[in-house]
Formats: C-alpha cells, structure tokens, sequence
C-alpha cells in the first residue's frame, strides 16, 4: 500500500531564528512580512500572548504586555537555505521527498521496512538535532490524509508531534469531528457554500454523493473526496512544474509619490524578475507592470492601473527593463501616493527556443548577461545593475529588525565566545 | 563567461584539455554542503592552547557525536560557547579552555545544552 507523509516545520521562521540564538528559546519571538508590516509566523509563546497572524506590527508594538516579545524582519535567505538543510535530512529518511513548501515536504514512505510511527519519529529527531527546528509527522494513504494527519499532529499535543490515519477507521473517528474546512484545498468560501447544503464535517463531505459535491466543488471536490476515502488521485511530484509566469513585486518602505522613484523601482524589479527568468534558463514573450496606492488609505486618493506589451522572447535584463519602463510611462500619474509596484513575465518557455526571424539575440547579449549574473553571485546580489535601478533607493522595503544571515554569508555567521 | 583553464588554446592545443581539474573547492574539502554542517566565529582565544585563536571559524557539525575531550559549540544562560566537553560520573561538563570559568554541567532542562561538535577550524588570515 502507497503511503504518504507529510513534515511540517512549527513556526518555522521563527525556529529559523531560534536554531542560532539560544537566549530565544522561551521567549514570545514574532516574524514580520516584507516591509515589517504584519505578523507572519509566531512561537506558540507569542500566540499565548493574543498576536494574530497578520496583525499589523506598528499598532500592537507599544503595548506593555507585548514588552517581551522578540520581533524580527523576514530574513528570507536564512529561511531558504534552512529549509535545503532540513530537505537534505529527509532525504537519508525517506526515498521521495517533494518540497511542497518552503517549511512542509510531502514524503513516500512506501514500503519502508520496520515500524513506521518509529521511523517517523526518528526523522523528527534528526531534522530536529541536525536544522534545530522542531516538526509534527502526519501520514496515510493519500497526500490529501497525509496533510490532514499532520494538522492534526500538530493540533493536539497529546498527539506528541505524530498522527497516523493509515487506519479507516481512525480516519472516520477523526473525520466525525473535525470540520470541512480543515480539509487540503477548502477555503473559506468553499467551506461556507459547503455549509449552506448542510456539509459540516469531514465525514459529511466524503459521504455526500459526488454528484452533488461536483456541483458545489467541481472536479477538485470529486478528487479531495476519493483522496480522503484513500484513493489516491495526487501524486508526488518531487521537482517543482515551469513556472507559467514569474513575478517580481514589493510594497514600499514608504509611499512612492515621483516618477523617477518608481522608474528605479520598477527597473529594480525588472532587473530581479530576469535574473530569475535566466537562472531558470527561460525566456520571456510577455511583461506587465503595474504599481497601487494603499487600498487602506483610499482618502489619501486611490489608483491602481496595469499595463502589459507582447515581445519577441528575451531573458535580456536591459531589453525587458526598457519595456517595463515603456509601460510604466502609460500607467504614471503623478499625485498619488504609490505603495506598491511589480513586474510580472508571462509566455515563459525555454530560452532560445522560440526566437522570431528579426530578433537573434546576438552572443554579446548573452555573455553581458552571463557575466552579470556571475558578478552578482560573487559580490551579492544587486552588485552590477544598470544604473536606471538607482544608487540610494530610499523607497526600499523596511527590514529594519533583520538578523545576522547566519548560513549564507560569511561575515554574518553565528559567533561562539570561547569559554 | 569565457574562462580559461589551461585546456582550450588558440595555437597549439593544450596536452592537457582532458585533464583540468579545477581549483580547489574548500567548501568541497570541508564539505559544508551537508546540512549538518555550519560555520561559526570565535569569539576569545581561551582555546588558545588547542589552536584556536580569536576570529577563527569553526567547522561545527550538528549530527556529529561528540565525545569526551572533543571541542564543542554548546548553548548556557542564553549565549553560544566554545567548551571542551568531559564525562565525569556519567554527567557532560563543558570545561573551560584556561580554566577561566568553573565547568558547567550539561543539562537540557537548564537549558545548557551540546549545539555541535567541531570537526574543524578555518583562519583566515593568520
């Protein structure tokens, strides 16, 4: 019988955090979103003390009960290079490991000799020894049982970090009680049209006939109702599919009122979004730009336009800055305060395999590009950038509560006093 | 990026296009790939007598074992030290390398705890 896992890292920003200061370890410790706006990860210390996800940091920072609390800008090349370490110890564990998240990774655990619960709390041990992250283990027949398992692992303490629904009739226990919105897939509004036909809980939903499922939840429903009756319909995929799209967006430090400033933005933008189009080896037939005022602040004024221009396929920074630019001329309109802006690349398909009769890229483009990338590599990112992305870039995300990177940069790793 | 590495000659080809081999990879040598494995600063030179002088890098690996008499990063009151670990009657000491300090028994309930063992030690300008 196929059996999947999955592994979840608890808060796993924050033990990010904890693995390399130990005076964190029983504090209230809270990481931020891009621009240290909101609460994005909490210990279950901070959530003892009432702060919400995405409770906005600046209006609850003061309060006296909140003192204690260790706030911290996301660190996002510390959490990326913490989550490859955690994934390369899942690999001496389980044949299969799919990355699904930065911090949850679907597991095979098909025929593994010896007892499973075992093994799974072995795995636990050793992601948490080697990374210092602690996890829950949640498994089953399908990848749809294995993430409700590992909810539930992480639900109730009792459980102890585990929770095996290889068992029907475990399964039906749980799904008696647990409501259909702890399901894999089920938002919100799908939860609330389930409800308004009388479907509560899990077990409502698997027994309801998939006629009628359909109608509400169309085929995904179908499919998460044979997933949680044990027939496998998802499987594990280990590398992520192409991309269709990527993206490149922020919200600004502070407000963006100056078309030069957006200029520099956006090139940045532009820039970032083709250096990940190149490392992944693709090209792009499609920009958009677009940039926003603060949907919060509607007195302020607000306007939100985008604008987007078909091109001959390129990964070429300089030619996909000029038509962000282009584009951002025909969306500006100044007196307005922006918050936010992006680039997005669209038509994406494998680099140098759809060129049209007038565009060759000549070899030129493609070594000024190849050396770029080698520039930033070694000397950090942004490093050699055209100078359209400017030099002091005020506008740029606050991340005014950043720790030391402590794994990817020399002069940052974790210190040690000798004793 | 056009590099040169002794194989690919203008004029005379090089006998030796087959046999490049590289630089010398350090991160290769020391294996930091390995998820286990993480660099950290020294901070003092109590180690001194062991080679270990202020502003060394240590090699310290989380999934090793260590043993009596190995160097140690290990965590006690909220910081991270570098100690020599000792077994005396079937308890964990984190000893001083100058005997600065009284040793300190390793107890995770006291939140004094083994963090890796050193497997190296890099200087980079001696």
């Amino acid at each position: 019988m196929t059996v999947y896992g999955l592994i979840d890292c608890n808060s796993f920003y924050c033990s990010c955090q904890r693995a390399f200061e130990p005076r964190l370890k029983r504090l209230p410790v809270v990481v931020l979103s891009n621009n240290d706006g909101c609460a994005i990860a909490r210990t279950k210390e901070a959530k003892a003390l009432g702060i919400k996800m995405g409770e906005p940091c600046h209006l609850v920072r003061e309060q006296r009960k909140l003192s204690g609390v260790q706030w911290y800008s996301s660190n996002y090349p510390l959490y990326a290079d913490m989550s490859r370490r955690v994934y390369q110890v899942l690999l001496d564990h389980a044949p299969r490991v799919e990355p699904y998240s930065i911090d949850e990774m679907f597991l095979d655990l098909t025929g593994l000799p010896g007892d499973l619960s075992q093994r799974c709390d072995d795995m636990r041990a050793a992601v948490e020894q080697i990374t210092k992250i602690p996890t829950c283990v949640g498994w089953g027949p399908t990848k749809a049982i294995a993430k409700l398992a590992n909810y539930i692992a992480k639900d109730r303490p009792e459980m102890e970090g585990l929770c095996d629904l290889t068992n029907e009739q475990t399964r039906n226990r749980f799904y008696r009680n647990l409501p259909v919105s702890e399901v894999w897939g089920i938002g919100r509004r799908l939860a609330a049209r389930l409800d308004d036909t009388g479907i509560r809980t899990i077990a409502q939903f698997v027994n309801a006939p998939p006629a009628h499922i359909r109608k509400i939840a169309a085929i995904i429903g179908v499919r998460l109702q044979a997933e949680l009756r044990g027939e496998s319909c998802l499987q594990l995929s280990e590398v992520a599919a192409q991309r269709h799209g990527l993206a490149c967006t922020r919200s600004f430090g502070r407000p963006i009122t100056t078309h030069s400033d957006m200029s520099e933005a956006v090139t940045g933008f532009a820039v970032r979004a083709s250096e990940k189009l190149r490392a992944e080896k693709l090209d792009a037939a499609h920009v958009s730009v677009f940039i926003q005022t603060n949907r919060h602040k509607r007195d302020e004024g607000w306007y939100a336009n985008q604008a987007s221009l078909t091109c001959a396929p390129t990964s070429n920074t300089l030619a996909l800055t000029a038509i962000a630019m282009r584009l951002l001329r025909t969306i500006w309109k100044d007196g307005f305060r922006y918050a936010k802006a992006g680039v997005m690349l669209n038509d994406l398909a494998p680099a140098g395999t759809q060129h049209t009769l007038f565009d060759i890229p000549s070899e030129q483009d493609t070594a000024l590009m190849g050396t770029m990338d080698a520039v930033n590599q070694r000397f950090g990112r942004g490093a050699l950038r055209p100078l359209s992305a400017g030099v002091e870039r005020s506008w740029r995300p606050r991340q005014n509560m950043l720790s030391p990177r402590f794994t990817t940069n020399v002069h940052e790793i974790m210190e040690a006093s000798s004793f | 990026m056009s590099t040169y590495a002794g194989d690919r000659t203008t004029g005379f080809a090089s006998p030796a296009a087959d046999s490049v081999e590289g630089p010398i990879d350090l991160s290769e040598v020391l294996d930091l790939r390995r998820p286990s494995r993480y660099p950290v600063r020294v901070r003092g030179a109590t180690f001194a007598a062991r080679g270990i002088l202020d502003g060394d890098v240590l090699i310290a690996d989380t999934a090793a074992q260590a043993k009596g008499g190995d160097l140690v990063v290990a965590s006690a009151s909220g910081t991270a030290i570098l100690a020599e670990l000792k077994a005396n009657k079937g308890q964990w000491w984190l000893i001083s390398g100058d005997n600065s300090h009284a040793p300190i028994r390793v107890d995770p309930a006291q939140d004094v705890e083994i963090w890796a063992a050193v497997t190296g030690v890099v200087r980079e300008k001696p």
